[in-house]
């Protein structure tokens, strides 16, 4: 695993649940409290999608949550990532061919990591998180690059 | 010279007011300076968070002072209705019924008595 050297603050989460079962949303929460406890990583939920690094989607999702979804993804500033926790997210699990659904959720925005599962553990969901901060520390290398 | 003004709790100059307020205006915008510049304008991105909805227009948002009396008006709204059609704005209409009302209530009190 590389080195963190470019993206020194802490890393905070946007937490969108589009249609989930709660199953995903509950283990995420487990990777906070206080067996895996992320946040004295600095790994904390933020309430606006402006304040955070990280998109984190749960559940498949519904035809009316999608415009919502890609709003909250353009409101984002750069540099993002976008994490897929669950089956429903990355391929629609059981629900893949509902008449209601517009997911797998990379058709509506670019997503970074895929963490398959149902639902998956606290500590795949730990481990995506780190993945997506060295995508960041790649972007924010990109940007900085482009500065210059 | 600038003027001092004297009260009885302490004086004022525009001067060290100002004083006072340059630290201030600068921290303000160290902290401004220290911003994310990337963001892009004209965007989703400089638009308020609403749970990922769309703004609504100013007036759709805007509480009237109607609005406080919104459900008094929609209970009564049988007796609005009606109140609000005699209600022409036409003086010779009020004096009118000023007159009708009032000779009704002159002749229930003659008969009364």
């Amino acid at each position: 695993m590389g080195k963190l050297t470019n993206f020194k603050r802490s890393l905070w989460v946007f937490h969108a649940s589009g249609g989930s079962c709660n199953g995903c949303d509950i283990e995420i929460i487990a990777a906070l409290t206080p067996r895996y406890d992320a946040e004295r990583f600095g790994i904390k939920l933020v309430g606006s999608p402006r304040h955070a690094d990280v998109l984190l989607v749960t559940g498949a999702i519904p035809r009316d949550f999608a415009d919502k979804l890609k709003r909250i993804y353009e409101q984002m500033p750069d540099p993002k990532a976008v994490i897929v926790v669950g089956n429903c997210g990355t391929s629609g699990g059981v629900f893949y061919d509902s008449y209601n659904l517009v997911g797998p959720i990379d058709e509506i925005i670019p997503v970074d990591i895929y963490v398959p599962g149902c639902p998956p553990r606290p500590e795949a969901i730990i481990d995506a998180v780190v993945k997506a901060w060295l995508k960041l520390e790649k972007l924010e290398k990109e940007l900085e690059g482009k500065k210059e | 010279m600038i003027p001092r003004l004297v009260t009885g709790a302490g004086y004022w100059s525009p001067l060290l007011w100002l004083a006072f307020l340059i630290p201030f205006a600068l921290i303000g915008y160290l902290i401004y300076s220290r911003g994310n510049p990337g963001y892009k304008k004209d965007t989703e991105q400089v638009k308020p968070y609403l749970s990922g909805n769309i703004e609504p227009s100013k007036e759709k948002i805007q509480v009237k002072a109607s609005d406080i009396y919104w459900g008094f008006i929609e209970a009564l709204k049988g007796y609005y209705n009606i109140l609000q059609t005699i209600h022409t704005g036409d003086l010779r209409d009020y004096i009118l019924w000023y007159l009708g009302v009032g000779t009704i209530i002159l002749f229930l009190l003659v008969g009364g008595a």
